[in-house]
């Protein structure tokens, strides 16, 4: 298809879409939210679900938008290209939503992203980390930390404000592992880490024996690891029972009760660097914990904040504009600065988010503050 | 010192790959089917193990309760599943495996939750030193200790008792063995007790190396316990303990230097394409 049917194609396909969301409901404003309710990811996709509606409810009891209520058009797509692209597609042709929000992982994401580009539709990822699902085109943001970005803060963490020099890196071999470990990489000599050993591990390895016997062998200052709570739980537990028991510093993979549960004691200590900070003051964070706590009945987590700032983010660009005017749409989510509950959200030009990473420790049984890193230039996501 | 580590580190991995694969090769020994649904056992073993340790925190007990349990649902495996299709093509037995083993995964999902389940206070974490600074835990030691317990048992039943020699002739022969006068169902309902509580053996030692059990982690275990029978030579028990020890020491000095090029599955069937490249009827031959 050549660039010119292309956009032939969009611009035909969204009048028809406006045509239908002008002829339907007035009282109401459809976003599309795509979340994978079963599956392996199904533990993160509830979360996600819970914190999207959290802010629906709060959005619509002060006001909606210019009086109107939000409403979410849900649908699970067990965190698969398979299944994103085409509900993408439903949501915006049959559905005839003006917007969506994505509250799953990297490869349904980014399947979604591209429906959503060629049909001109603002889309935000709330905790997806590839690289290429904001390259997908100017309609697509991104309200979570870049892996790279997230790992150029840990080796600040590790470098400089914890003073950890010897460093063992255990990377999970995929996506959101490789680039964390590459921001880590590239910013560690300018913290002065010395990168001991380097591990990779696939997603389906929960028996870490070998590599937490070499590590040990090493004996690091501390442990840069990455993972979710399903392999970093597992992985936690084997190096303290292996008597392994420097630091280790995890990311948002961590980020939740499921890692405490299976860890257990063994999570005492542990480090990441996150999206949510549980003992924050801030007004807006403090209403998210506990809305979110009172509807789920189990502790708020990095994907229920994420979704819940997305959600709040296109609700604030909604104010600005007619929300049915994509174009304007997309314009007003790009020049975004407002406050949630994972902090201060603006875009750059990619549609990555600035915002500042915060670090958390398991003290007690639960996430704690530990520090904030707001270094912008640090932080900086790609601008292409 | 780091080479014995990963040595022994290798030996733990590899002594739950034979508890896994010496079920699948018994059962294939004595029916000719590839039984996928084992490693739904041995996951089923994980959860009992976890679920009654921490109820009545009991280890022991909750081993002996996974194995004699999941024992007793391998005889109804074979009764329901497998006794029906006997005088059909191993293929028909292989793909009723295959659809149970999914079934399984997804009642392990509704009864279980998808979350997977831990130990409150995990068991046996305590280590020993073997001399030299090589430490290892009490629950790896369990582990290899197990492994050689129950092997030794098995010898001595199928070398020196009558079920034993029973057993052997109808691996051999069925229809000699039967007009000799054994009985053959009899002996096929031991072969699926004993393979299914091995598996369930091994479940409970994963669950406490890893601390976690949940409905897929039987996956892994499906397709590697097979290449292991393969590798060992199908049907040969000897072949099988042989080729997981050897399959868990490469993964385990694999992972740690060239784990970054080829992940641990990917290793162990490198390691079996080679090997079967040499020895393309396995490492011994069956029986």
């Amino acid at each position: 298809m050549s660039k010119v049917t292309k956009v032939l194609a969009s611009v035909v396909l969204g009048t028809t879409v406006l045509a239908a969301s002008i002829s339907g409901q007035a009282d109401s404003i459809k976003v599309g939210f795509n979340v994978p309710l079963t599956g392996f990811a199904a533990a993160d996709g509830k979360s996600a679900r819970i914190g999207a509606e959290l802010a629906v409810e709060q959005v619509n009891a002060s006001g909606g938008v210019n009086g109107k209520n939000l409403e979410l058009v849900i649908y699970d797509d067990q965190a698969s290209p398979k299944e994103s692209a085409p509900l993408a597609a439903k949501l915006i042709t049959q559905d005839g939503v003006v917007a969506g929000i994505s509250g799953s992982y990297s490869g349904a994401t980014r399947a979604a992203a591209t429906i959503y580009q060629e049909n001109a539709t603002p889309y935000i990822s709330a905790y997806a980390v590839h690289p290429d699902i904001t390259r997908s085109g100017d309609y697509v943001f991104r309200t979570s930390f870049m892996g790279e970005v997230q790992g150029r803060a840990g080796a600040k963490l590790v470098g400089e404000m914890m003073g950890k020099k010897r460093v063992s890196i255990i990377t999970l071999a995929n996506d959101f592992g490789k680039s964390l470990e590459a921001g880590f990489k590239e910013k560690a000599a300018e913290f002065g880490i010395e990168i001991l050993g380097e591990y990779d591990y696939s997603i389906k390895d929960r028996e870490f024996g070998p590599i937490v016997s070499k590590v040990k062998a090493e004996a690091p200052d501390a442990i840069y690891a990455s993972g979710y709570f399903f392999t970093a739980g597992p992985l936690v537990s084997q190096l303290r029972a292996a008597g392994v028991d420097v630091p280790v510093i995890g990311q948002e993979g961590y980020d939740g009760e499921m890692f405490i549960k299976i860890a257990g004691a063994a999570a005492e200590g542990v480090i990441i660097t996150t999206s949510l900070d549980r003992d924050s003051t801030e007004p807006l964070a403090q209403a998210f914990i506990q809305g979110f706590q009172k509807k789920s009945g189990y502790p708020a987590d990095m994907v229920s904040a994420s979704t819940h700032t997305a959600v709040l983010v296109l609700a604030e660009a909604m104010k600005q504009v007619d929300p049915s005017d994509k174009a304007a749409l997309r314009d007003a989510i790009a020049s975004t600065s407002i406050n949630a509950a994972t902090g201060h959200i603006s875009f750059n030009k990619l549609g990555e988010v600035r915002k500042s990473v915060q670090v958390q420790v398991v003290r007690d049984g639960g996430w704690h503050h530990f520090a904030v890193i707001s270094d912008p230039v640090l932080l900086a996501p790609p601008e292409e | 010192m780091l080479a014995l580590d990963l040595l022994l580190q290798g030996i733990v991995q590899g002594a739950i790959y034979a508890l896994i694969a010496l079920g699948l090769t018994l059962i294939y020994g004595l029916l000719r089917i590839l039984h996928v649904a084992h490693a739904a056992l041995f996951t089923l073993g994980g959860y009992i193990g976890v679920i009654v340790t921490n109820e009545t925190g009991s280890l022991w007990l909750a081993l002996i309760v996974a194995m004699v349990l999941v024992g007793l649902l391998g005889i109804v495996i074979y009764r329901l599943a497998y006794k029906p299709l006997l005088d059909k093509s191993p293929l028909v037995a292989l793909i009723a495996s295959i659809g149970l083993f999914i079934a399984f995964e997804e009642v392990f999902r509704l009864v279980f939750g998808s979350y997977g389940l831990s130990f409150e206070s995990p068991p046996l974490r305590t280590q020993v030193d073997l001399g030299g600074g090589l430490l290892i835990s009490h629950s790896k030691m369990l582990v290899i200790g197990m492994a050689i317990a129950i092997l030794s048992i098995l010898a001595w039943l199928s070398s020196r008792t009558r079920t034993g020699i029973a057993w052997k002739a109808t691996v051999t022969d069925s229809q000699i063995a039967s007009s000799f006068g054994i009985n053959i169902e009899r002996v096929r309902y031991l072969n699926f007790f004993i393979g299914s509580a091995l598996a369930a053996a091994a479940g409970v030692m994963v669950a406490l190396l890893t601390n976690l059990v949940e409905p897929t982690m039987g996956a892994v275990a499906s397709y590697k316990a097979l290449a292991i029978i393969v590798l060992g030579g199908l049907g040969s028990v000897r072949g099988t303990l042989v080729a997981s020890i050897a399959i868990g020491i490469v993964e385990s000095f694999g992972t740690v230097y060239i784990g970054h090029i080829l992940d641990r599955d990917a290793l162990a069937f490198a390691f079996l394409v080679i090997a079967l490249m040499i020895r393309p009827q396995g490492l011994f031959k069956a029986g």
